[in-house]
């Protein structure tokens, strides 16, 4: 513990910072390609259930997933705030996650993320790989590949 | 002549030569005899040769002479053609492939001989009179080599300014001078001085001085460098460079012949040296600088100033370096269709309409600014109707263009079928139809490990064994046979064989073994779900792992492979009389002609090659058969695929007593898709949904309509 704080110029991390139900989330923004407002879904048979469908993203179809849904939350309750992340990741290409409201953008150095409680043994952590100190405010930060590639049995 | 603008013809002329030889060796082992095969064989095997020779790649030359000249004594009816020689013949190709694999990666041929080879066509040719055809065969390469240089030196003479036997003017330090005498004194070996000039052309230098260098360490240490190695090795030199070498040999000529072998060389010079010439020219340079010259030959005089010239010379060579460097490193081949010029003089044409309605539409506007009532729709319309004519045209030129027949992938077959009919001593016939048959460039080129493993799935665990075949009543030589041909929108490849068939009890109880399923389980299956098994990975059938097959990485990955392509894999078997597999690809991978259906209020596109016919059918028309819905059209008991129930949609609260039915088909299999609306035909650009929720397979993509909105476009043949 003593170490990190002696690591004054370590490097610093961007998260966009999200609200998903009631809490806090961050999202790490190199892997952010944009973000656009609600916008028709097109449902998908035989999906996994949370995905709601795809969208049209500027002439391409990029599937969207629902962060309420796969945390076991209820139902996305679609109000003028509600957003979707467009993530450009390395093995999946463009996906769309659904959020209930974008907050800000804060910077966050490795001190600053509690990491100790990850092995927790509780289910709605395993996407999590950390949980930053923003202010007096706690974000949840996400392991984007865990949120992604996690097959709900 | 610069060659490497070339290269890409030299690989595609190539191929065909090795596949025409390849076919018509094949013939020829039928009809020994044929006179108009064997000329055949002769023309392709002597471009081959020439073509090999232009390029400059010795080694690839030198076999596919050797090949000529025996296919020439065939001609001459002084050589019988037997299983052996075929044999030696398809070994030969096998090795000429092989240099062709090394160009494509290197754009060099690499330094295999294929002494072996070379040994045994000559053997043929002496008529398997042994030991004498190394000696005759290393007199004829040292022949040719010989007349080789001696042809290139002729050119030297007359045009390059470099001067012969620069190595005799080196200058060297104390340093070098205690390397020559400690060779010469402490291990009694002799020194060679060599100037190796490279022609003009040569792109890769430095690559070409490292081919040297190696050659020359079979014979000895190079002592000496000029310029210094790391220069050489930089490529900061002009068209020559010099060397001194030890070595124990004394053969000056075998030692020139290997260093002329590498490409791109144009002569070498090459003399035996003393320690002590070197040491009065260090002695003569530091009284005058240029007493050395004068006590050389008029010729060699000359030397010192071109070496003077090539300092200026070095940085512009350098400056060329990056770029070469570069092409060595990635392979030098790209991808390529050879396009019909028909197809291309259509699609000209098209682009010429296309400007023209583009005109006209720039009129009609422009014309309807300056009136003021407004646009003319009328002609608007009928312009318009003549753009989607043209665009549709043009789409499918375009498709057209990137079409190849099957042919490139499935020629190579016939070829494999006798290798293994050889190896397994099972005697079998390879039977082809539809070569012709068309499909994308990029699918014809991934199409060949699935159908190969196919191929050697039916010769191996297909085709019995000729006693078998005898005891069951089956003519001695198996038949496997591979048909191809367009249903729709679709290509069919069949590959089977008449064979003993899949002995379903057999794979029930491995996958039982294999705890895949209870034995309880096992006895439900149907025929079809027993062969699925088949297609699991690590799912082996074979008594013994053999280097054809069994190893359990066969049919799952023909199927991952198959329908990574879009397309699927059946089986159909019958114990005792062989099987087949189908394999079902896509015409197209981008746009397709499609139906567009409404269920509720979502929007679905079924691609039109599949739809057959759109039938109302009243709900009183629909039977039972085993508590599935079906309807009698026309002779046929159709199932009836009630689509909202499939994609969940909630049912409506008062069904119609009318259903709109879309009648698809898939083979001999038909099925009636109920949808709630037509909307129309419409063509389509197909997208994938992404790598997240490709776990679907009845949704095979989606597209996206004029009005932004996104439409799942219906996989028919996963319905079925």
């Amino acid at each position: 513990m003593a170490a990190e704080l002696e690591t004054l110029d370590e490097e610093k991390i961007q998260y966009i910072v999200v609200m998903i139900g009631s809490e806090q989330y961050g999202l790490d923004i190199s892997v952010v390609d944009n973000i656009v407002r609600m916008q028709k879904i097109t449902r998908v048979p035989k999906a996994p259930s949370y995905y709601p469908g795809v969208i049209n993203l500027r002439g391409e179809v990029v599937p969207v997933m629902s962060a309420r849904l796969k945390m076991g939350l209820e139902e996305d309750e679609i109000t003028k705030d509600t957003r979707i992340i467009i993530l450009r990741l390395e093995a999946q290409g463009l996906v769309g996650i659904l959020v209930d409201e974008v907050k800000e953008v804060i910077t966050l150095g490795e001190s600053e993320i509690d990491r100790s409680n990850q092995n927790s043994n509780k289910q709605d952590t395993t996407y999590i790989n950390g949980i930053g100190k923003s202010g007096d405010s706690l974000v949840s930060i996400f392991e984007i590949n865990a949120i992604i590639d996690e097959v709900e049995v | 002549m610069d060659v490497s603008q070339y290269l890409d013809i030299f690989i595609d002329e190539t191929n065909e030569h090795i596949q025409a030889l390849s076919d018509n060796i094949m013939a020829l082992e039928q009809e020994p005899e044929n006179k108009d095969t064997i000329n055949e064989i002769f023309r392709a095997a002597h471009s081959l040769k020439g073509m090999a020779g232009t390029m400059g790649f010795k080694r690839m030359q030198h076999l596919t002479h050797d090949m000529e000249n025996v296919f020439s004594e065939v001609r001459n009816d002084t050589v019988k053609v037997d299983s052996n020689l075929i044999d030696i013949l398809f070994k030969c190709l096998d090795a000429v492939e092989g240099y062709l694999e090394t160009v494509k990666a290197t754009s060099d041929e690499g330094t295999e001989d294929n002494a072996a080879l070379i040994k045994m066509l000559n053997d043929v040719l002496d008529g398997n009179a042994g030991g004498s055809s190394d000696e005759s065969q290393a007199e004829s390469a040292a022949a040719s080599a010989a007349s080789d240089s001696s042809a290139a030196g002729d050119e030297v003479g007359s045009d390059d300014p470099n001067g012969t036997n620069h190595f005799l003017a080196l200058k060297l330090d104390e340093d070098s001078l205690g390397k020559l005498r400690a060779a010469v004194e402490d291990e009694g070996l002799k020194l060679y001085g060599m100037t190796v000039h490279i022609q003009k052309e040569c792109l890769l230098k430095a690559a070409r001085a490292f081919l040297v260098f190696k050659a020359l360490e079979d014979y000895g240490e190079i002592l000496v460098y000029d310029p210094s190695s790391q220069d050489i090795e930089d490529e900061k030199f002009d068209l020559g460079f010099s060397v001194i070498f030890s070595s124990e040999s004394e053969d000056t000529e075998a030692i020139k012949a290997s260093v002329l072998a590498v490409s791109e060389i144009e002569s070498v010079d090459l003399l035996p040296v003393t320690v002590e010439q070197y040491e009065k020219a260090a002695e003569a340079e530091d009284t005058a600088a240029d007493t050395a010259a004068s006590a050389q030959e008029e010729a060699e005089s000359a030397a010192a100033p071109a070496v003077a010239d090539a300092a200026p010379a070095a940085p512009a060579a350098s400056a060329s370096t990056p770029a070469a460097k570069k092409a060595a490193n990635k392979p030098v081949t790209t991808r390529t269709v050879r396009v019909d010029l028909e197809k291309l003089d259509a699609l000209m044409n098209q682009v010429s309409e296309l400007i023209i309605a583009k005109n006209s539409l720039v009129s009609i506007s422009s014309s309807s600014e300056n009136s003021s009532s407004g646009l003319d729709t009328q002609s608007w319309q009928s312009q318009i109707e003549y753009l989607e004519r043209i665009t549709t045209n043009l789409h499918e030129s375009v498709m057209k263009v990137r079409m190849v027949p099957i042919e490139s992938t499935v020629n190579k077959f016939p070829r494999m079928i006798r290798d293994l009919s050889r190896k397994l001593g099972k005697p079998m016939n390879l039977v082809m139809t539809g070569e012709e048959t068309e499909l994308d460039r990029t699918v014809v080129d991934q199409l060949g490990d699935p159908l190969q493993h196919l191929l050697r799935n039916s010769a191996d665990h297909g085709i019995e064994s000729p006693e078998e075949r005898r005891a069951a009543g089956k003519p001695e030589e198996g038949t496997i046979f591979l048909n191809a041909f367009q249903e729709g929108n679709n290509v069919i490849i069949q590959v089977g064989d008449d064979g003993a068939g899949i002995n379903t009890e057999k794979v029930k109880a491995k996958a039982v073994e294999r705890g895949i399923v209870s034995a309880d389980e096992a006895e439900n299956l149907s025929q079809k779900e027993i062969i699925d098994f088949l297609f699991m990975p690590s799912f082996s059938m074979a008594k013994k792992v053999t280097d054809i097959s069994g190893r359990g990485v066969g049919l799952d990955v023909v199927k991952s492979n198959i329908e990574a392509l879009g397309g699927n894999v059946e089986v159909k078997s019958t114990l005792g009389a062989g099987s087949t597999f189908t394999v079902r690809l896509p015409l197209t991978l981008a746009i397709i002609q499609a139906l567009m259906v409404e269920i509720r209020d979502e929007k679905y596109a079924i691609a039109l090659g599949s739809i057959q016919i759109i039938e109302d059918i009243s709900i009183e028309d629909i039977k039972y058969v085993e508590a599935k819905e079906v309807v009698h059209l026309r002779g046929n008991v159709i199932p009836i695929i009630r689509l909202d129930q499939l994609l969940d949609f909630e049912p409506l609260d008062d069904e119609p007593t009318n259903l709109t039915v879309v009648v698809v088909k898939k083979g001999d299999l038909q099925a009636g898709l109920v949808v709630d609306n037509l909307i129309g035909q419409q063509e389509i650009v197909i997208k994938s949904l992404g790598k997240v929720i490709d776990n679907n397979k009845l949704i095979s993509g989606a597209t996206i309509l004029g009005d932004g909105e996104v439409a799942m476009i219906l996989d028919v043949n996963a319905l079925m």
